[in-house]
C-alpha cells in the first residue's frame, strides 16, 4: 500500500514538471516584451524596466525564470501578476468558486449518468434505452456554449426560475444551472459508460450463479449488476475534475461568474503570464492529485486491486 | 454402483443410428473467405445507423469541397441594410446582424471544422499509433519515456491547454489567414491531443504481444519489426479507430468553443464557430434565434454522423458487442 | 422399493435460440428422469446441449434461447408452466447450481462468505449473526480448511479449488434436493478435481441431494453416475445404466466416444511402428550430413527465477523451474507433465530459445544454443524446432488467412519462389489432411481442430527436427482431440520428428509419450519411461496423478 503511495507519488514529480516547464516554455518563450504589453505604447524609462524586469525575473534565463517559480509554487507563491496583485490572493478567491461549481457539476453527472445509464442499460433496445442514446449524443455534439445560453435564455430569462448570471452571489442556488451546464457532456460519458458496463455485467457468469442460487431479480440488479458497473465509472470521474476545471472557461463566462476558468481566460487575452502559469499549474496539481485519489478509490472498491 | 433392474424413465435407450459422423475436415466452401475487416463490413453495412451516418457525411463532405454549388452567395458580402434579416426567397436562412447571407456561411463555414475534425484526427491517431505502439511493445525505458510525455500532456486539460497554445501562436503567428488559422487549430489540439490514442494503442499492443501467435512468429525467427508491424500493429488497429472516429466529433466541437472564446480561427474565416459565437447578443435577447440555429444546427448535425458512424464502427469491429 | 415419483422428469424437450429471426434448434426432444438420491449424467462433448438442458431447468437459459416444448416436471409439477416469479422459488431452496468455471462465478467484489449467505438470506434459511455462523458451517462442510479466516476473504484470494468449494457450499447452502454440477471440475487440476468430487459425492449421499452432473468426460461420468445421458448435436443418442453403456456401448457415436476417451485408453498409439519412426529419424539426419547423435537435444541443469516484487522495496524471487535434466531421443516423444503452476510451460518456453534461461544450457545437437550468435545461424537453429501452442484461438493471427499463416515461416526464411512456396503450402495442407480449399479462409471460418491442424502445418513448413508441443490438444474437444493425437503420431513416423509435449493431461500422455517427466513445483519428481510411468510409478505423487485420472478402474468390454 505505501509502496505504491510512494511510487505514484514519484511519477507524478515529472509530470508536474513537466507540465509546468511546457506551460511556461509557450508562455514566456514568445517573441514580445511583456514590458511593453504592460504599459502599452507609453515609454518606459531604463531604470523602471530594469526594476520591474528584476521583479519578475525576466533578466534572468529561461530556465532560471521557471525553476524561480517553482521555488515560489512551492510554498504556495506564485507571485505578482503585471498588474500588481499577488497571483495566489487572485488563485485563492477564484478557486473555492470553482471547485464548488465542479463538484456540484460531478455530483449532478454522476447521479443522474448512473442513473439514466443503469436504466438504459437494464431495457437495452427499449424506448428508454433508444432515447438516452439520442440525447447523449446530443449533448455531446451541440457545442456547451449553445446549450449554455439555451438554458440560461429558457431557464434564466424566460421563466426565471434562477438568475441568468451569477455574479459575486455564488449561492449553491445560483450555481445550480451553471452546474448543470458543465456537467452536460460529462453527464453524457457517463451515461455510456454505465449503459456498457451494466450490458456486459448483466451476462456475466456470477449474475447467472447469482440468479440461480435464488436471488431476486431487483437484488441482483442492484447488488451484482450496479455495483460491478460502478467501477469504470469511478475511474472516469477522477480524469474528469480535470475537464470539468477547464470547462469552466466556457461556463463561468457565459453566466459570468468569477471563478478560476475566467480568471485564466481573462489572463491569457491580457497577456498577464504569471497569472497564466500559475493557473495552469493549480489545475496540473488537482488533475494529478485527483487521478492519484482515484486510484486510491479504485483499489478500495475493487479488491481484486493490489498495491504492486 | 448399482445393477439392478432400471427404474421408469431409465430403460436403456438407443437412437437410431442417424448422421453422427466424426467431426468433418471439410471447409465450408458456400460463401467467399472472410477476413476479420470483411467480416467487420458486413455487420456494419447490416447497421442502419452506419449508413444513416455514412449518407449524412457524404452530403457534408460534399458541402465542404463543392460549396458553390449549392450556394452563388459570396459568404463575405455583407449588407448592413439586411441585417438580421428573416428567411426570405433567395435567402432561405434569413440574414445575421452583419447582413451576411445564413445560409451562405452555413455551407461555407463546413469546410474549416471538417478539415479541423479530419486533419487532428489524422496527426492524433499518427502519432499516437507509433508512441504507443513502440512503447508497449519494447517497454523498458522507451515505454517510461513516452507513458510519461503522455502524462505531461494529458496533465493539462485539452481546451485550456489550446487556449495557451493558441495565444502563443497569436503572437508569434499573427496574421495567418484561412489556412494558417485552420492549421493553428490543428496544430493546437493535436500537440494535447495525441496522448490519448497513445494510452489506447499500448494497451492494445500490450495485451496482443502476449498472444501466442506472436510467440509463434518469434520462435520462426521473425525479427521484431515485422513482428510489429505485420501482427501486432494490425490487430491494435481496431480499438484505436474507434477512439479516432469518435474523438473527430469532439475536435470539431473544440474548434466551436476556441472559435466562441474568441481565439481559435480569426475572425475573418468564414466558420461555424466564429458565427455562433456571432450570434451571441442574440442569444442572450433571445430574438431573431434563427442566426443562431442554423450554424449550431449544422455543427450539431456533423458531430453527431461521426459519432454515430464511431458507435456503428465499433460494434462492427468488436466481436463481443456484436452480439 | 423407495419413492417411485420421479423427483425430475424431462419429456421431449426442445429448445430454441432465435438468430436473425430464424429458430436454431439447441435441444431436441430430450427425455431425462432422476430420482431422489440418484446421480444421472448428461455427457456430451461442446454444442452437443447439455449445459443448455440444465439451464433450461433453472429457466436461465441466455439471450434468446426459450423451451419450445414439452416438459419439465419437477416432483411431479411442469416448471414450464409456471409464472416466471414461481418459477424463481424453486432455484436455489429446491435446485442447486454449482457452476463450471470457478474463476468466473462468484462476483469478485464481495466477500466470500456474504455471497453465501446471501444465499441463505434470500431463502429464508437463516439471518443476520446466525447466518454468520452457518456460512462457517457450510464452508467447513465443503471440505474449505480455516473457513472462519476464509469466510472473511475475497474471492481472488482464493485458489481454483478453494473456489470451487466455496460454489459448492452457496449450491448447498439452501439444502435442495436436486444439484445440478455443470462441469464443476473442469477447469481444476485432477488431484483437485479427484479431491472436490470424492467430497461431493460423500456429501451429496449424507444429505441425499439427487445430482445432475453435466460433464465432457464419459470416464468422470460412469465413474460418479448410476444413470448416464450421452447427447450428441442436441439430441440424446444412448440412455441407460452407466456401466452398461460403458462396457456394452450401442450406439456409434457412444463407442467413438469410449474409444476416443484418453482416460479409458491403455496403449500408445501406434506403438508398433516406434521402431520404424526412430530409423526414419536417423535416416533424415544422414540426409544432411550431420554428425549422428541419438538425442537430438539435451536439456542440462535448467532453472528459471522470475524477480517479483515483494514486501516494502524488495524483490522476492519465484524459482519457476529448478534443475530440469533430460534428453530428447531422436524421433520419439518426451511429454512433460504436470498441474498449473509446476513449470511445465515455462520449460518449454527456453527450449524453444523466448526466453533465456537463468541457469543452465539447452543442447541442440551438441550445441548450446545460447551461444547461437549472429542472424544467419540464429535463423538456422530457429527452423529446426517449432512450437504448436494451447490455444487454437490464439495460435494464429486473426488477420492472416491460413495460406498467409502456413507461409509465413517460408518468407520469414526467403524460401523459394511464389509458386514454390504455394506448392509447398499445398502439400503442407495434405499432410494435415486439411482441404486445398481451406488455404484462403480465415481463422475465424475454421472449427478449433481445424486450427490446430493449420498451427501444425504451419510448424512443419521448414522441415524442423523438433516439435514443442505446449498443451496442443488440451482445449479440444474428445473425439477431435484423438484425431489430432493420431495425427501427430502419423507425422512422427513419416518425419522423424522428435516430439517434447508438454500437459497437464497424464491419460494423453499414454496416447503419444515415449518418455515422461513428472513437474511439480518448478521441480522433476519423476522421470522414467511411458510404461514405467503407468505400471509403476515410484514417486507418491505420480501415484496421485494416475489415481485422479477419471474413469481409469472401470473395465472396460473387449
Amino acid at each position: 500500500m505505501w509502496r505504491y503511495i510512494v511510487r505514484r507519488l514519484l511519477q507524478t514529480i515529472p509530470v508536474i514538471l513537466g507540465a509546468t516547464l511546457l506551460i511556461y516554455a509557450l508562455v514566456f518563450l514568445q517573441p514580445g516584451d511583456p514590458i511593453v504589453a504592460l504599459f502599452g505604447e507609453k515609454p518606459v524609462s531604463d531604470a523602471v524596466r530594469a526594476e520591474l524586469e528584476a521583479q519578475y525575473n525576466l533578466d534572468q534565463p529561461f530556465l532560471i525564470q521557471w525553476l524561480l517559480f517553482l521555488k515560489g509554487a512551492l510554498v504556495g507563491d506564485f507571485g505578482v501578476s503585471y498588474s500588481g496583485q499577488p497571483v495566489s490572493e487572485l488563485i485563492g478567491r477564484t478557486l473555492p468558486v470553482t471547485f464548488q461549481l465542479a463538484f456540484m457539476a460531478m455530483i449532478i453527472e454522476a447521479i443522474l449518468g448512473v442513473i439514466a445509464g443503469f436504466y438504459a442499460g437494464m431495457r437495452r433496445g427499449k424506448i428508454f434505452d433508444s432515447t438516452m442514446l439520442v440525447v447523449s449524443l446530443t449533448v455531446i455534439a451541440i457545442p456547451i456554449f449553445v446549450l449554455g445560453f439555451g438554458l440560461q435564455l429558457i431557464f434564466g430569462v424566460q421563466l426565471q426560475w434562477v438568475p441568468p448570471t451569477v455574479g459575486s452571489d455564488t449561492s449553491f442556488t445560483n450555481l445550480i444551472l451553471p452546474a448543470v451546464v458543465l456537467g452536460l457532456v460529462s453527464f453524457a460519458y457517463v451515461l455510456r459508460l454505465t449503459r456498457t458496463s451494466v450490458i456486459e455485467n448483466l451476462t456475466a457468469d456470477h449474475v447467472r450463479t447469482a440468479r440461480a442460487h435464488g436471488v431476486s431479480d431487483s437484488l441482483v440488479n442492484r447488488r451484482h449488476v450496479l455495483r460491478n458497473s460502478l467501477i469504470p465509472v469511478v475511474t472516469f470521474l477522477g480524469a474528469d475534475l480535470g475537464t470539468l476545471m477547464a470547462g469552466a472557461v466556457v461556463t463561468e463566462g457565459i453566466f459570468n461568474i468569477n471563478g478560476i476558468g475566467n480568471l485564466a481566460y481573462q489572463a491569457i487575452l491580457r497577456g498577464e503570464n504569471p497569472t497564466v502559469v500559475s493557473v495552469v499549474t493549480v489545475m496540473v496539481l488537482i488533475y494529478v492529485v485527483a487521478s492519484l485519489l482515484v486510484d486510491l478509490l479504485y483499489a478500495a472498491l475493487d479488491p481484486r486491486i493490489r498495491y504492486a | 454402483m448399482h445393477n439392478h433392474t432400471p427404474r421408469q424413465g431409465q430403460e436403456r435407450f438407443v437412437a437410431p443410428a442417424v448422421s453422427s459422423e466424426l467431426p468433418a475436415l471439410h471447409v465450408d466452401t458456400s460463401h467467399p473467405p472472410e477476413s476479420q475487416w470483411k467480416q467487420a463490413w458486413k455487420a456494419l453495412r447490416r447497421n442502419w445507423l452506419f449508413w444513416f451516418s455514412a449518407s449524412l457525411l457524404v452530403i457534408i463532405l460534399f458541402v465542404v469541397f463543392f460549396p458553390n454549388v449549392l450556394t452563388s452567395v459570396d459568404p463575405r458580402s455583407a449588407d448592413l441594410s439586411h441585417s438580421l434579416g428573416k428567411p426570405q426567397a433567395g435567402h432561405i436562412f434569413g440574414f445575421d446582424r452583419q447582413g451576411y447571407d445564413v445560409f451562405s456561411r452555413t455551407i461555407h463555414g463546413a469546410r474549416a471544422s471538417v478539415i479541423i475534425g479530419l486533419l487532428t484526427t489524422i496527426i492524433v491517431t499518427i502519432i499516437g499509433l507509433f508512441t504507443g505502439a513502440l512503447a508497449g511493445f519494447f517497454g523498458g525505458w522507451l515505454d517510461t519515456i513516452v507513458s510519461r510525455g503522455a502524462d505531461i500532456f494529458f496533465a493539462i486539460p485539452l481546451l485550456l491547454a489550446a487556449i495557451v497554445g493558441l495565444s502563443a501562436l497569436n503572437n508569434v503567428w499573427p496574421d495567418r489567414g484561412y489556412w494558417g488559422g485552420v492549421f493553428a487549430v490543428v496544430i493546437a489540439l493535436a500537440v494535447f491531443g495525441w496522448p490519448q490514442i497513445t494510452r489506447i494503442a499500448r494497451g492494445a499492443v500490450l495485451e496482443i504481444k502476449h498472444l501466442e501467435f506472436v510467440d509463434a512468429a518469434r520462435s520462426l525467427g521473425a525479427s521484431k519489426w515485422r513482428n510489429l508491424f505485420t501482427h501486432i500493429i494490425p490487430n491494435a488497429l481496431p480499438p484505436v479507430i474507434v477512439t479516432a472516429t469518435v474523438s473527430l466529433g469532439v475536435y470539431i466541437v473544440a474548434e466551436a468553443t476556441l472559435s466562441f472564446l474568441g481565439i481559435g480561427l480569426p475572425p475573418s474565416v468564414v466558420s461555424w464557430g466564429n458565427d455562433i459565437a456571432a450570434a451571441q447578443p442574440q442569444v442572450r435577447s433571445g430574438d431573431n434565434l434563427h442566426v443562431l440555429f442554423f450554424p449550431a444546427g449544422a455543427l450539431a448535425i456533423t458531430v453527431l454522423s461521426f459519432m454515430l458512424l464511431g458507435d456503428a464502427v465499433r460494434d462492427a469491429l468488436d466481436p463481443k458487442a456484436r452480439k | 422399493m423407495v419413492n417411485q415419483t420421479p423427483l425430475l422428469e424431462i419429456e421431449n424437450l426442445h429448445i430454441n435460440f432465435s438468430v436473425d429471426k430464424r429458430q436454431v434448434h439447441a435441444v431436441q426432444g430430450l427425455n431425462l428422469t432422476v430420482y431422489e438420491g440418484q446421480t444421472v449424467a448428461i455427457v456430451g462433448e461442446s454444442g452437443s446441449g447439455k449445459s443448455t438442458t440444465a439451464h433450461a431447468i433453472i429457466d436461465l437459459l441466455p439471450g434468446t434461447g426459450h423451451v419450445a416444448q414439452g416438459s419439465i416436471k419437477y416432483q411431479g409439477k411442469d416448471l414450464v408452466q409456471l409464472q416466471q416469479k414461481k418459477r424463481r422459488s424453486y432455484r436455489g431452496s429446491h435446485i442447486g447450481l454449482v457452476p463450471q468455471d470457478p474463476l468466473s462465478n462468484l462476483n469478485p467484489l464481495y466477500k466470500v462468505g456474504a455471497q453465501i449467505k446471501e444465499v441463505l438470506e434470500v431463502n429464508d434459511v437463516v439471518k443476520g449473526r446466525d447466518a454468520d455462523q452457518r456460512v462457517i458451517e457450510l464452508l467447513e462442510e465443503a471440505g474449505l480448511p480455516d473457513a472462519q479466516r476464509r469466510a472473511k476473504q475475497y474471492p481472488h484470494e482464493f485458489s481454483g479449488g478453494m473456489r470451487q468449494r466455496a460454489l459448492i457450499a452457496a449450491g448447498l447452502a439452501a439444502r435442495p434436493q436436486l444439484l445440478i454440477a455443470d462441469e464443476p471440475t473442469s477447469a481444476l487440476d485432477v488431484t483437485v478435481q479427484k479431491q472436490i468430487l470424492d467430497h461431493l459425492d460423500v456429501l451429496t449421499d449424507e444429505l441425499g441431494v439427487a445430482v445432475l452432473l453435466i460433464t465432457h468426460d464419459l470416464g468422470l461420468a460412469a465413474e460418479r453416475a448410476d444413470h448416464l445421458v450421452v447427447m450428441y448435436k442436441g439430441e440424446v443418442v444412448e440412455s441407460g445404466p452407466a456401466l452398461e453403456i460403458l462396457q456394452d456401448p450401442q450406439h456409434q457415436y457412444s463407442k467413438r466416444l469410449i474409444n476416443a476417451a484418453p482416460s479409458l485408453q491403455s496403449e500408445r498409439l501406434a506403438s508398433r511402428e516406434r521402431i520404424a519412426a526412430r530409423e526414419s529419424a536417423q535416416e533424415h539426419v544422414s540426409e544432411d550430413g550431420q554428425s549422428l547423435t541419438d538425442d537430438i537435444m539435451q536439456i542440462q541443469n535448467l532453472t528459471k527465477v522470475f524477480k517479483l516484487p515483494g514486501k516494502g522495496f524488495t524483490k522476492t524471487d519465484l524459482v519457476a523451474a529448478q534443475n530440469v535434466n533430460f534428453d530428447l531421443t531422436r524421433g520419439t516423444t518426451t511429454a512433460l507433465v504436470g498441474e498449473s503452476g509446476s513449470g511445465k510451460s515455462t520449460v518449454a518456453r527456453m527450449v524453444l530459445g523466448l526466453d533465456a534461461p537463468t541457469e543452465g544450457q539447452v543442447y541442440f545437437e551438441g550445441v548450446d544454443i545460447s551461444t547461437i550468435k549472429g542472424h544467419g545461424r540464429q535463423m538456422k537453429f530457429r527452423r529446426r524446432i517449432q512450437p504448436v501452442f494451447q490455444n487454437p484461438y490464439a495460435s494464429l493471427d486473426p488477420m492472416f488467412s491460413i495460406f498467409d499463416a502456413i507461409e509465413e515461416p517460408l518468407v520469414v526464411h526467403k524460401t523459394g519462389s511464389r509458386s514454390e512456396r504455394e506448392q509447398r503450402v499445398r502439400q503442407l495442407l495434405d499432410q494435415v489432411s486439411l482441404p486445398h480449399s481451406a488455404m484462403n479462409r480465415y481463422p475465424n471460418e475454421l472449427s478449433g481442430g481445424q486450427r490446430q491442424r493449420v498451427a501444425i502445418a504451419r510448424a512443419l513448413a521448414l522441415k524442423p527436427d523438433v516439435l514443442v508441443l505446449d498443451e496442443a490438444v488440451s482445449a479440444l474437444d474428445v473425439l477431435v482431440q484423438a484425431q489430432i493425437l493420431e495425427l501427430l503420431n502419423e507425422l512422427q513416423v513419416e518425419l522423424g520428428l522428435s516430439y517434447l509435449f508438454i500437459t497437464h493431461d497424464l491419460a494423453v500422455v499414454r496416447q503419444i509419450a515415449d518418455n515422461v517427466l513428472v513437474m511439480r513445483h518448478g521441480k522433476v519428481v519423476e522421470q522414467a519411461s511411458a510404461d514405467n510411468i503407468f505400471t509403476a510409478p515410484a514417486v507418491e505423487y505420480t501415484q496421485d496423478l494416475l489415481a485422479a485420472i477419471p474413469g481409469r478402474d472401470i473395465q472396460l468390454a473387449g
